[in-house]
């Protein structure tokens, strides 16, 4: 039973549920059968008291009666004859009873007797009724009497053979009594312990079940227990700075060495209440749902680095808390740093003549003013129309200005700091600083920019720049390469979707093969000619969009290629609502 | 300077294109200008017969040396007697006849040396 109890934990769900109705089941019986057996016995013992002692005081009666009379016809005295009297009414009163008795109802032989008796009870009625009379009379009493004497003497022998009756039906009754006692005394006993040997089968499969679950509760606490220690080893052993906060009270709970190395041996050091608050401001909803964190943190020494790293909710010590892993990616962060900056320098170098070419157009205009201006100092009205001059100039400086600071700003390293800013203006910037050149190629450059002016997301900004002046150079570059009638447009559209910003960029340049298309956002893939570029643009705009928390995906669409940027939106509040 | 001599201006930098005309009007020359080369071709084709064409070489789709081309089609009598480009860009062994023109200038200009560059190659190219 124990082998079939371990087979499946069907049937140890079974078998005490068995059991448990089984153990129900004799309860019932047994309780039924105990209420039915105390029944019969109460039964019994009535029926024993009763029997035959209805018909044994009639007897009785009879005897005395006739012994009275007896006493009376040798010496009919008053009281002899009172006593008569007395014992007479006795006598007619114990005969009703007997046939409405338990006997008179039970034993056929009183039954048949019940004509005899009610005719009994007449007769004594009337030696009652003629005793008084006979006490006054002066006649000899004596033969009256010994005539009611032999009057009744049938009365005595129908008397006697009701009892004998009596008491064959108590012996009858004894022998039923001792044959249920023998009978009783085995079923509830089996019955019983049937309910007893269940009810300890029970409770030792309950055990058993208990001592099992027990036995496993300990040992998956051990194998916690030793998982736990396992952990603690493995990220003590860790070389990615790992630690535990409490994210109510901004407080470390726990540091492990790369850690302690990384911010400060002291989990109670300001420098790490400065870092906890400064992750918690900074945290972001990852692709895969979780909490990542990018940050740059100085350092006491006042060293910047760059951190990143995620964000977990566990227990520790029984309390709700958050696991913090960093990494510190300074050196990964300046190396694509430097690489991003290479590539602009490599952008700015490719569109030198175009930038050369928008700069002397003010220049341009400026030489010819001087000129003009020149010819009129010698007119007598020269002022006014000088001072046309002078302004136009100064429009044109201003011109040229902008144009310097756009190359500055593109040619600038980038901080690799994320910050909020409004998206539509870096668009425009990153648009205007190709519009020459695209101008330059015949190709029209189309912006369809529908988002708010303040519309903000978070990012380096001259990074996002950076990469829509790649794509859109890019686009330049995929006309170039193809002599294609259709129209030379390329679009810049903006719009809001879902909480987040599309930004697509879109030619009508003949689209990506597929198999470039395959490996496009991988380093040093390329359809440029050699030394057009290094193939790590796109490479780098995928890492710069990723930063952001955003994707950057190319398809072919319509008649050229088509790259969607979704990023973010953090701001204003009002946009993000509307959205 | 002779009131003789015409120039037809064409270049998509309306203030430069205005103050070009307007020193070759204080020259004493009729200037005709025109920011797109389209305008421009519309008006040789109408007979503006201009002494001079100077167009920029970068003028909108339609390009400085598309413009020159056309008007190098043009019946005779309606072409100018000297073709002149300029360019914002910079050119490093580029010469005028690579563009199909007489006189080639890089911007910003020198307006006198363009207004006498002009005149001597007119003087050179039409004296007896």
């Amino acid at each position: 039973m124990i082998f079939l109890f371990n087979r499946t934990s069907a049937h140890q769900r079974i078998w005490p549920a068995a059991l448990c109705a089984v153990t129900f089941c004799l309860f019932v019986v047994t309780a039924l059968l105990y209420g039915w057996e105390t029944n019969n016995r109460a039964l019994l013992s009535e029926s024993v008291t009763t029997s035959g002692w209805v018909a044994y005081q009639a007897q009785l009666e009879y005897v005395k009666a006739d012994d009275a009379m007896k006493r009376a016809a040798v010496r009919p005295d008053a009281d002899a004859l009172a006593d008569l009297g007395l014992r007479l009414e006795i006598l007619r009163s114990r005969l009703p009873l007997l046939h409405a008795s338990e006997d008179g109802r039970m034993l056929p032989e009183i039954d048949a007797l019940a004509p005899m008796l009610q005719r009994f009870e007449t007769v004594l009625d009337g030696m009652i009724d003629a005793l008084p009379a006979l006490e006054q009379s002066v006649a000899p009493k004596e033969p009256v009497l010994k005539a009611w004497s032999a009057a009744l003497s049938p009365l005595g022998r129908d008397l006697q053979s009701v009892l004998m009756a009596s008491v064959a039906y108590n012996d009858a009754l004894f022998a039923r009594e001792r044959s249920l006692a023998g009978q009783t005394t085995l079923l509830p006993l089996g019955l019983l312990f049937l309910s007893g040997s269940a009810l300890v089968s029970l409770m030792w499969l309950r055990g058993r079940r208990d001592r099992e679950r027990l036995l496993e509760v300990e040992t998956a606490r051990r194998a916690v227990c030793e998982m736990e220690r396992n952990l603690l080893g493995v990220i003590q052993a860790a070389p990615t700075a790992m630690l535990v906060l409490d994210p109510l009270e901004r407080a470390v709970r726990f540091i492990n060495p790369a850690a302690a190395e990384m911010v400060h041996p002291s989990p109670g050091h300001p420098d790490w209440k400065r870092l906890i608050d400064t992750s918690l401001e900074e945290v972001q909803i990852g692709d895969d749902g979780g909490m990542v964190v990018r940050i740059a943190f100085t350092k006491s020494g006042g060293d910047v680095v760059s951190l990143k790293g995620s964000l977990s909710p566990v227990m520790w010590e029984g309390r709700p808390q958050m696991l913090m892993v960093l990494i510190d990616n300074t050196r990964t962060r300046d190396a694509d740093l430097q690489l991003i900056q290479a590539a602009k320098l490599a952008t700015l170098g490719e569109m030198a003549t175009a930038i050369a070419h928008e700069l002397n157009q003010p220049l341009a205009v400026i030489r010819m003013a001087v000129a003009n201006a020149h010819r009129h100092l010698g007119a007598e009205d020269a002022r006014d129309a000088v001072a046309a001059k002078l302004d136009r100039v100064t429009l044109q400086v201003n011109r040229a200005k902008r144009i310097i600071d756009q190359v500055r700003r593109y040619g600038r390293q980038p901080s690799g700091k994320a910050a909020s800013f409004p998206l539509r203006p870096t668009l425009e910037l990153a648009a205007g600083f190709v519009a020459e050149q695209y101008r330059a190629c015949g190709i029209r450059l189309a912006l369809q920019l529908d988002v708010p002016g303040d519309l903000s997301i978070v990012g380096d900004r001259d990074l996002l720049e950076h990469v829509i002046v790649n794509l859109l150079i890019n686009a330049r570059d995929a006309f170039e390469l193809r002599a294609l009638a259709r129209p030379r447009t390329v679009w810049l559209r903006a719009r809001v979707l879902d909480q987040k910003v599309l930004v697509e960029v879109e030619d009508m340049a003949g689209g990506i093969s597929e198999e470039v298309m395959a490996h496009l956002f991988e380093p040093f893939s390329t359809t440029k000619p050699a030394g057009a570029g290094a193939g790590l643009g796109l490479s780098l705009a995928r890492s710069v969009v990723r930063d952001m928390n955003g994707h950057i995906v190319a398809e072919n669409m319509r008649n050229g290629a088509c790259f969607t940027l979704l990023l973010p939106i953090t701001g204003p509040p009002a946009a993000r609502e509307a959205a | 300077m002779s009131d003789d001599h015409s120039i037809l201006i064409c270049d998509d930098e309306a203030d430069l294109a205005g103050e070009l005309g307007e020193f070759f009007t204080a020259c004493g020359w009729r200037a005709i200008v025109h920011v797109g080369a389209p305008d421009a071709l519309e008006a040789l084709h109408a007979g503006a017969s201009p002494t001079c064409l100077l167009t920029d070489l970068r003028v909108g789709h339609f390009s400085g040396a598309e413009l020159v081309a056309a008007t190098r089609r043009l019946p005779a009598h309606l072409q100018p007697r000297v073709y002149c480009l300029m360019t914002g860009h910079v050119l490093d062994t580029s010469e005028a006849k690579d563009f199909g023109v007489d006189l080639l200038y890089v911007k910003p200009i020198d307006p006198d040396m363009v207004l006498n560059d002009i005149q001597k190659f007119l003087a050179d190219a039409y004296s007896p």
